[in-house]
């Protein structure tokens, strides 16, 4: 085994383990009331009325009519709404809440409330576009001289995060603030969803986060809309109030991964040299947009991946369906489209009749090349040891062809693939602005403060290990706890893999500027603001520009088999090697490989979660599959080193990386497997008995 | 308001359940999922329950001069696979049942009377002809487990009565198992198969086919079995296509949130040629 | 109904529903929150505990299942040497990252070492196979219950 030279131990591992942390849930409050939601029980209608039986003392109904400013969930589009009102967009979007001191009595009533609707046509496939994008690199005219144009479709599906901690919010009202702990992602996400649902100033609110068990995206927005929901409530019934979902109602009205269908084609001339492509990605948004267009644009960004093409056409669109919304997961939009891009240029190759890694290579993208957006990768691109190591670890080159015999039942895949870390474009500097304060104590003891959240990822371990060796002072005299929004100025939400390369960039800048005045027995503070660095050029209208301040590399080997019998396909091996600039600390680094490629293979063949007419068909954990310990084999992961001058001490982010390549990987592995291309994810034994059973 | 009954012997246990109607609570794994409501909350009984885990009559294994396996009503899935006098294809079955933490808990009487289609147990219980023995007031008789599975969820258990014994009877015999589920560990199964046989002098004695998660029960068609027993291995394996053809009108899946109808099917004949083609 | 039991060696007598889940016992009536719940029907384990010394999903255990039973929850086994080298383990291996699931996986670790001191990677996995981790891909968990056993619990 691995011995870790550049860990430290993490900070909250011990009150982990020992089951000291408190968790939402852990928070002991004996007279909060109990929040039930009253669900829409149709995907599209209008809400004529709510028959609301009579409730007994204490008991209360909130609703849209509730609504103290402002119907509108704080969710970057605004459209979702705190509580329907005379309209329902989907199957569990909230009508209202039971709120009262008794639970199962909360429960009981709830039942009895009625929606009075009348129907509308509902849409569940994606059809009708609300959030359209589109732009081109080069000159996408020439695609008319086309000889060749090869083209086809991949589709993803839904995937749950699965955060072992479902959601969990308990609000109180102390000393004229409105307090809330929660499961969160995003302390200021929820504390301004509040202000502006209320119409209050921020000193009003008050937004502390305990431990958090586990986000992945899921709770970077849905904590927003029960914030709203909960602080209606509360300036009515003045008492604590708690929400806390059970696993069913968490994977029912969710927050999803956004289901993607992705049509690409290539241009090629005579001589059967890439023209160009063109690429359309489309998401299913679900009711409401919610953050769709974001998540849209990373997937049209990312969309040719780790490739370079001279001319590029590349347009896509979130779809409004009525079911639930789906909103951020781990890599937001790109998996989607990487998925596809990486598929598609190993069949262009085989229409080609070209070897799939050559073709691959010889569109291999280098430094300086202008990207998807007409930006330019700055940084030192070091794909090719990275995949040259990756390789060697699997024994690629042997296993590729050994298994490319007929019948070999067995299949090696090979996915290369980029994240670009942090906020798109210059999302960093003119939306975000994060601020990020520092102060000692006459004593020399430094406290310093994020609105980061540690949902697993180790990043209260990795920005206090920053600080304490900016400064070079002992551990204990600096100070980090968990983000509270009294104390704490907004550096941002915990998404985006931005922790590290933006927050901690911005840690190490104000623990250098401290430094740098430092003066023994005095009290000094500093607030440090973040400033982008100046090449970033970004036009979000017409999508040109560089999109991000930085890119990670990462290359996934996965080897697959397939019972013949069964269909069931079974994950033989993953060896992975990665660029994430430097690794400050390379166990917390290997946790998100291995985290991240794991849920990544799970979303590959794994996790199948279908809606019908609007509703999920997988409402517990029974029946929506995440990997056991079984089901996946040891993984391998190197990490090669290769600093990014603007990060802290050189690294980039990590945390979505690890997820992007791990489905492409697999499927290409399949592919190989049983002899059939695979376009379709979740590769099922259902989908892996149609491919073997029918010709291509 | 509901009666609890945690009985210390088994004849106060059917002195109550000649009085009331219960609910009869053994590990509950499956009762606590299906009762249960919200996080914090009592089950939803809506009738009275007679707790059984304290029956210490009811906790044995033990083989008989006959070499019958009896299993108590109480015996839990952990305690049946440490147990030397469990043959080893059960142990394989019950491996694969649910989680460890579940088979520390779940006992094989409440695998049987939850009459699940997708229950595990079921199938090499009705491949060895077992029979549970239910006990009431009035009396005690046996009925193989073939019989006592009536269809999903419904059972042939009298109100009063009490299922205290499993009795597995001995089988000489080659086995075949596999379960599909939905993932390696912790799943329920979509289809299952298992086969039993014994080949003496080049012809088959014995042939037991049962499916799992297929029907609304377990299947085992004993014509088809009688039918191809007393042949040559040779012309079992020549008339494998024959025999997966016997089974088409018994293999009657459904699509549900964890498969589908066809793949149930083709996977259930391709395990069944799978277990023929092994009979040598 | 009086149910009187055994929790992390100290013997409690409670008035209570006797299907009340042993889980809602432990966090609501005795207030001992490092027993988690995942999703209440069974299948993350994260709200193992162990009875006579067995991990079991609490969520699923009424409390008269274990009326005169032992039942030690990561209040008790924190208490004892062997969880210190399974704490050092996970720590050194990297195994717990939100750690909702933590408490679960090293009660269930202490179950698998005592029963099988040396297990192969198999039998860890196998072991591991009810609780759910959605943080770590189970290979720093893996590890960790590797370096707790060559440690050595003489269990």
């Amino acid at each position: 085994m691995k011995k870790f030279d550049t860990s430290v131990t993490k900070v909250d591992n011990e009150e982990k383990m020992a089951g000291l942390a408190i968790f939402t849930g852990d928070i002991r409050m004996d007279n909060a009331y109990f929040a039930i939601n009253v669900r829409s029980e149709k995907a599209h209608a209008k809400l004529k009325g709510i028959e609301v039986p009579k409730l007994p003392k204490n008991y209360y109904f909130i609703s849209a009519k509730d609504i103290v400013k402002e119907n509108v969930v704080n969710i970057i589009a605004s459209d979702w709404p705190v509580f329907a009102d005379k309209k329902v967009n989907y199957i569990g979007e909230t009508i209202g809440l039971i709120i009262g001191p008794d639970k199962e009595k909360c429960i009981d009533l709830s039942k009895q409330v009625k929606g009075i609707y009348e129907d509308l046509e509902p849409v569940f496939d994606m059809r009708n576009s609300y959030v359209h994008k589109e732009f081109t690199k080069g000159d996408v005219s020439l695609f008319k001289d086309a000889a060749k144009v090869f083209s086809e479709e991949f589709t993803t599906g839904y995937q749950e995060q699965i955060y072992l901690e479902p959601q969990a919010m308990l609000m109180y009202l102390e000393n004229d603030q409105i307090v809330v702990k929660a499961s969160m992602q995003c302390p200021f996400y929820i504390h301004k969803a509040i202000c502006r649902t209320l119409g209050v100033t921020e000193d009003k609110v008050r937004v502390i986060q305990p431990a958090v068990g586990g986000a992945f995206g899921g709770k970077e927005h849905y904590p927003s809309l029960m914030a709203a929901q909960l602080a209606t409530a509360i300036v009515k019934i003045k008492k604590p109030i708690k929400m806390f979902f059970d696993r069913r109602e968490d994977i029912t009205y969710t927050t999803k991964r956004h289901p993607s269908k992705t049509e690409i084609s290539a241009y090629m001339d005579k001589k059967d040299n890439i023209i160009g492509v063109k690429i359309h990605v489309g998401i299913d948004g679900g009711a409401y947009i919610g953050c769709s267009m974001v998540v849209l644009s990373r997937a049209l960004i990312a969309a040719t991946n780790t490739y370079t093409f001279p001319n590029v056409a590349i347009s896509g669109d979130a779809y409004c369906t009525n079911k639930v919304p789906s909103a951020a997961f781990r890599g937001f939009g790109s998996p989607q489209s990487i998925f596809a891009m990486e598929l598609f240029i190993n069949h262009l190759a085989d229409y080609l009749k070209v070897d799939r890694m050559a073709l691959r290579m010889k569109y291999l993208v280098k430094t300086n090349d202008v990207t998807s957006t007409s930006g330019i990768f700055r940084d030192p691109i070091i794909l090719e040891p990275l995949i040259e190591k990756a390789m060697e670890m699997s024994d690629y080159k042997r296993k590729v062809k050994l298994y490319s015999k007929p019948g070999s039942l067995r299949g090696i895949g090979l996915s290369m693939f980029l994240h670009g870390c942090g906020f798109t474009g210059s999302g960093e500097s003119d939306l975000i602005k994060a601020k990020l304060r520092i102060k000692k104590d006459k004593n020399g003891i430094v406290t310093f403060y994020t609105s980061q959240v540690d949902f697993g990822q180790g990043n209260r371990t990795t920005l206090k290990r920053i600080v304490v060796d900016t400064l070079g002072i002992p551990e204990d005299h600096v100070i980090y706890g968990a983000p509270d929004t009294n104390e704490t100025l907004s550096t941002g939400p915990t998404a985006a893999s931005r922790t590290i390369i933006i927050v901690g960039g911005l840690a190490a800048k104000a623990a250098q500027h401290l430094k740098a005045i430092w003066k023994d027995g005095e009290e000094q503070e500093i607030v440090e603001p973040y400033v982008g660095p100046s090449y970033i050029k970004w036009d979000e209208a017409t999508m040109q520009g560089d999109a991000y301040p930085g890119y990670a590399w990462g290359v996934n080997v996965v080897e697959v088999s397939v019972n013949p019998i069964t269909y069931e396909a079974t994950v033989e091996g993953c060896w992975s090697t990665y660029d994430v600039g430097h690794a400050i600390d390379e166990r917390i680094l290997l946790g998100q490989a291995d985290g991240g490629l794991a849920q990544a293979l799970g979303w590959a063949y794994l996790e199948k979660e279908v809606a019908e007419d609007g509703m999920f068909k997988q409402k517990a954990l029974a029946d929506y599959a995440i990997p056991t310990s079984m089901d996946l084999p040891p993984m391998e992961t190197e990490i090669i080193d290769n600093p990014f001058k603007y990060g802290a001490f050189g690294a980039k982010g990590a945390g979505e990386l690890t997820f992007v390549g791990g489905a492409p990987a697999f499927a290409l592995a399949l592919e190989q497997a049983i002899k059939h291309k695979v376009h379709n994810i979740p590769a099922t034994p259902e989908y892996i008995m149609e491919l073997m059973n029918h010709e291509d | 308001m509901i009666n609890h009954f945690v009985p210390k012997t088994l004849k106060e246990a059917l002195d109550i359940l000649s009085e009331h109607d219960c609910y009869i609570f053994a590990g509950g794994t499956d009762l606590m999922v299906q009762k249960h409501k919200s996080s914090g909350l009592l089950p939803a009984f809506d009738k009275d329950i007679l707790y059984v885990m304290n029956l210490k009559e009811l906790d044995y294994i033990k083989v008989d001069s006959q070499n019958n396996l009896h299993i108590g009503g109480i015996s839990r899935f952990c305690e049946l696979i440490n147990s030397p006098l469990v043959p080893d294809i059960f142990k394989t079955v019950f491996l694969e049942i649910a989680s460890p933490n579940i088979r520390n808990t779940a006992t094989l009487v409440g695998n049987i009377a939850n009459a699940s289609p997708a229950g595990d147990s079921i199938v090499p219980l009705n491949l060895f002809n077992a029979s549970v023995v239910l006990q009431s007031k009035r009396g005690t008789r046996t009925v193989l487990v073939q019989d006592f599975i009536q269809g999903v969820k419904k059972i042939d258990r009298e109100k009063d009565e009490l299922i205290t014994e499993v009795i597995v009877p001995p089988a000489d015999l080659k086995f075949y198992y596999k379960k599909v589920g939905s993932r390696k560990a912790e799943t329920i199964t979509k289809v299952s198969l298992m086969g039993g046989y014994k080949v003496e002098g080049g012809k088959v004695k014995d042939l037991r086919i049962c499916f799992g998660s297929i029907s609304t029960k377990v299947v085992k068609n004993h014509w088809i079995e009688e039918k191809y027993t007393g042949i040559s291995t040779n012309e079992l394996r020549a008339r494998i296509d024959d025999i997966i053809n016997e089974y088409d009108h018994e293999i009657r899946p459904i699509t549900d949130q964890r498969s589908t109808k066809e793949y149930r099917t083709v996977v259930a004949k391709n395990l069944l040629r799978d277990f023929l083609r092994q009979v040598k | 109904m009086k149910i009187s039991f055994t929790i992390n060696n100290n013997k409690v007598t409670l008035d209570v529903d006797p299907s009340m889940r042993l889980l809602d016992v432990i966090r609501n009536e005795l207030h001992l929150t490092g027993t988690k719940e995942g999703c209440g029907e069974g299948e993350c384990g994260a709200c193992t505990v162990l009875v006579k010394g067995e991990p079991v999903n609490s969520c699923l255990t009424p409390i008269i299942n274990v009326a005169d039973r032992d039942v030690m929850t990561i209040e008790g086994l924190r208490e004892t040497k062997e969880y210190r080298i399974i704490a050092d383990a996970f720590a050194d291996r990297g195994g717990s990252q939100c750690g909702f699931c933590t408490p679960g996986m090293i009660l269930v670790t202490y179950a698998l070492l005592k029963k099988n001191p040396h297990p192969s990677e198999e039998e860890i996995r196998f072991a591991l196979s009810g609780n759910l981790c959605r943080c770590t891909g189970y290979q720093a968990i893996i590890d960790a219950v590797k370096v707790a056993s060559e440690k050595g619990i003489k269990l």
